[in-house]
């Protein structure tokens, strides 16, 4: 394979832009909701075929071995295609952590079974009674023997249908201090003991499930890093990912399909409509301009800080005034299951559903105001 | 941007432009000599103008060779940052634009009065509330000029035809009157009387300047609402009530991180409209658009932040005494000057390309 950091930027834009042109199924662009592992399966083969299903990694471990600035690129150039997300667990979450923390053996075991789409991993945190507050999470694992003993429920669970291992934040010490006793379990999901239930969720797609764990025994080798040391690790991983979710592209897309709507509906000239679709402009545009300083310092190879939350915070808010406005424009159509006469860009209630989670995942906007508060700020706790 | 300056150059000199702004005008500290001009003709203090003159900040933008500094639109957004931030009342921005137009028509020796902070020079274009265009009405009264009480002569715009003819009015045979702003200004009212003509220009020049001067007065606008939630979060932190600091509590916790959502989003605004402007290859449509985003981000986001500071201090906000309320009358003058929220917003919508998003 070309070291495709040697590429010039540019060049490395329009490898990837001709890439998705010519070899990404029309038919999954902008999709509404997440990708069941089946429907992603032909991308995921065009990815597999060129060496592209890991941008991330390393080359010497299958990956495409890119730095920031590249990864970057590839992923504006996916976002302006409207490319979907895969079911990624492992490549985004589970492999960085092996690579950074986990053994030899570890790594040999899984990686490649990552990059052949062998393994589909899915990822265990959340818990009934562990939301916004994770720490207190209690699924808990017990050593006996060669094996740990896993009891309890994680919930929220992306695409646990389509996914054969979940890795999961565990407790094992019951009585140190919430973060220090948790460890990060690798757990295959055909144990006996593991059952998966969908959720139907707002959007009526089953794209979360709730996972049990009823004494499954799994082998100690499958702990990642010290005993314990689950919190931390995780908390390192939240690495440049979390730009992503306070990328203007759900906003713009939305926008796009706002100015369709009220063409549609005859509002396009009407001074209240015009007004508030100009100020949300506005607000995409600067979010953009604060989304590419933030895009600025990953580039200059430097690490971004807990201020990053601004991004999610925002555009996630932003995406969701768009929709609203959407509601409000389109009268007796905002209470339609389907889209509008078919057409999959003319549906603001699908729309508006299709926003509701963003405040919530990925740490909700209340839990993100906390850390601005705290740990940007430096109000006291 | 100076072709002669390289990236790093620009950087630095952008960094020393902040520090000799630290040293005229602090933006810490008390605000006893804010206090001290307030609603005291002229309103700043000519001295301290000198000194800036002296320091080359009047002529920033001019090249070098007309006496300037050649700088760019980012270094002077820095610059009135940190002078936003002091709440100086010296009307630096307004001389800004006056030497834009005596540059372009090589009048040297108000030119020279001017860039030296000796002789203020004021452009009288307003001719209605809430404008950034310049009609150049030959007898509508000149509105809203800031400081007016401290000229010695104004620039008055008067459309000839295809230009805008100059006319230079001394002080002294000026019909002027002045009212007093909330932040211990004045604004002027002139009557166009009896100016010398001093040359023309083509009405874009003038509405380059005026582009320049919205730009920034926004970052004036980002000074003054970084030093006041500086100030603010100072004071959620220090003050004890219920056995615990304010600011320990959710609810202000929050409204704190939304107004620090504001400032970083004005900030990347006014950086990015100056960027764009220093690049120079936009097209107008382009650059208008930008400064107008930046413009109505800034004066909502300050008008916010201000409003907020109040209520976040309770009873002793609402006191002349506490320096916060000098920041919220600092807003208010600022956040209509050189076009209002509302303006800009409607300017953004008739110049911003439809992004294809």
């Amino acid at each position: 394979m070309t070291d495709l950091n040697a590429m010039s930027d540019e060049a490395f834009r329009a490898e990837v832009r001709r890439f998705v042109e010519a070899e990404y199924p029309p038919e999954l662009r902008n999709p509404p909701h997440r990708l069941h592992w089946e429907q992603g399966k032909p991308w995921f083969e065009k990815l597999r075929a060129r060496g592209w299903v890991a941008p991330g990694w390393p080359r010497e471990l299958g990956g495409m071995g890119l730095d920031a600035s590249k990864q970057i690129i590839l992923i504006e150039e996916y976002e302006r295609h409207g490319v979907a997300r895969l079911p990624d667990h492992g490549v985004i979450m589970l492999g960085p952590l092996l690579i950074r923390f986990g053994t030899e053996e570890q790594r040999q075991r899984f990686l490649p079974r990552i990059l052949a789409g062998e393994d589909i991993w899915c990822q265990g945190y959340s818990e009934p009674g562990a939301g916004s507050d994770l720490a207190s999470l209690r699924t808990e694992a017990v050593l006996d023997g060669d094996h740990y003993v896993v009891n309890g429920q994680k919930i929220w669970t992306t695409l646990a249908t389509d996914a054969n291992w979940i890795f999961c934040l565990v407790r094992t010490d019951k009585s140190a201090k919430k973060q220090d006793g948790i460890s990060f379990l690798l757990i295959d999901m055909k144990m006996p003991g593991v059952t998966v239930r969908p959720i139907i969720n707002l959007a009526l797609h089953d794209e979360f499930c709730e996972v049990f764990f009823d004494n499954v025994r799994v082998p100690k080798e499958n702990l990642v890093g010290e005993p314990n040391k689950g919190w931390s690790m995780a908390k390192a991983l939240l690495g440049f990912e979390r730009i992503f979710l306070g990328s203007p592209r759900q906003s713009g897309y939305a926008l796009a399909r706002l100015k369709l709507l009220a063409e549609r509906m005859g509002v396009s000239d009407d001074p209240d409509f015009a007004d508030r679709y100009t100020r949300l402009r506005m607000d995409l545009e600067d979010h953009k301009d604060l989304y590419e300083t933030y895009v600025a310092v990953l580039r200059r190879g430097e690490t971004l800080g807990p201020d990053v939350s601004m991004l999610k915070l925002h555009q996630a808010e932003l995406f969701q005034r768009i929709t609203e406005l959407m509601l409000e424009i389109a009268g007796e159509h905002a209470g339609l299951l389907e889209p509008m006469e078919g057409n999959r860009d003319l549906h603001p209630a699908g729309q508006f559903i299709e926003a509701r989670p963003t405040t919530i995942y990925g740490g909700s906007s209340e839990i993100q105001r906390g850390i601005l508060a705290k740990n940007v700020l430096g109000l006291p706790g | 941007m100076s072709a002669a300056l390289d990236n790093d150059e620009l950087a630095e000199a952008t960094r020393l432009l902040r520090e000799s702004a630290a040293g005229i005008a602090p933006r810490g500290g008390d605000r006893r000599r804010v206090r001290a001009l307030r609603f005291q003709p002229p309103g700043f203090d000519p001295a301290l103008l000198r000194a800036m003159g002296e320091q080359g900040w009047i002529g920033l933008r001019l090249p070098e060779e007309k006496g300037g500094a050649g700088l760019g639109l980012t270094a002077l957004c820095a610059l009135a940052e940190e002078l936003g931030a002091a709440l100086a009342p010296e009307p630096l921005i307004p001389a800004m634009l006056s030497a834009a137009l005596l540059a372009a028509v090589d009048a040297e020796a108000p030119l020279d009065g001017l860039l030296s902070g000796e002789a203020l020079v004021l452009t009288a274009w307003q001719e209605a509330p809430s404008a950034l265009a310049a009609p150049g009405t030959a007898e509508a009264p000149r509105l809203f000029i800031p400081q007016a009480g401290g000229a010695s002569a104004f620039l008055v715009p008067v459309r000839q035809g295809d230009g805008m003819a100059l006319l230079l009015q001394p002080a002294e045979s000026a019909e002027l009157s002045l009212q007093k702003t909330q932040d211990g200004g004045f604004f002027g009212t002139l009557r166009p009387g009896s100016g010398t003509p001093i040359g023309t220009v083509s009405p874009g020049i003038l509405a380059d300047a005026l582009e320049e001067a919205a730009l920034a007065t926004a970052a004036s606008l980002l000074g003054v609402m970084d030093q006041t939630f500086t100030l603010t979060l100072d004071y959620l932190r220090t003050r004890q009530q219920f056995g615990r600091p304010i600011g320990s509590f959710q609810a202000l916790q929050h409204r704190a991180a939304d107004l620090q959502i504001q400032i970083a989003l004005s900030r990347a605004s006014i950086a990015a409209a100056a960027a764009l402007l220093d690049e120079g290859q936009a097209p107008r449509a382009e650059r208008r658009a930008a400064v107008s985003r930046a413009k109505a981000r800034a004066s909502d986001a300050a008008m916010l932040v201000t409003r907020q500071a109040i209520q976040l201090h309770g009873g002793i906000g609402y006191t002349d005494e506490a320096d916060i309320s000098l920041y919220l009358r600092k807003a208010m003058v600022l956040a209509s000057q050189f076009g209002s929220a509302a303006m800009h917003r409607r300017r953004f919508a008739e110049e911003a390309r439809e992004d294809e998003a």
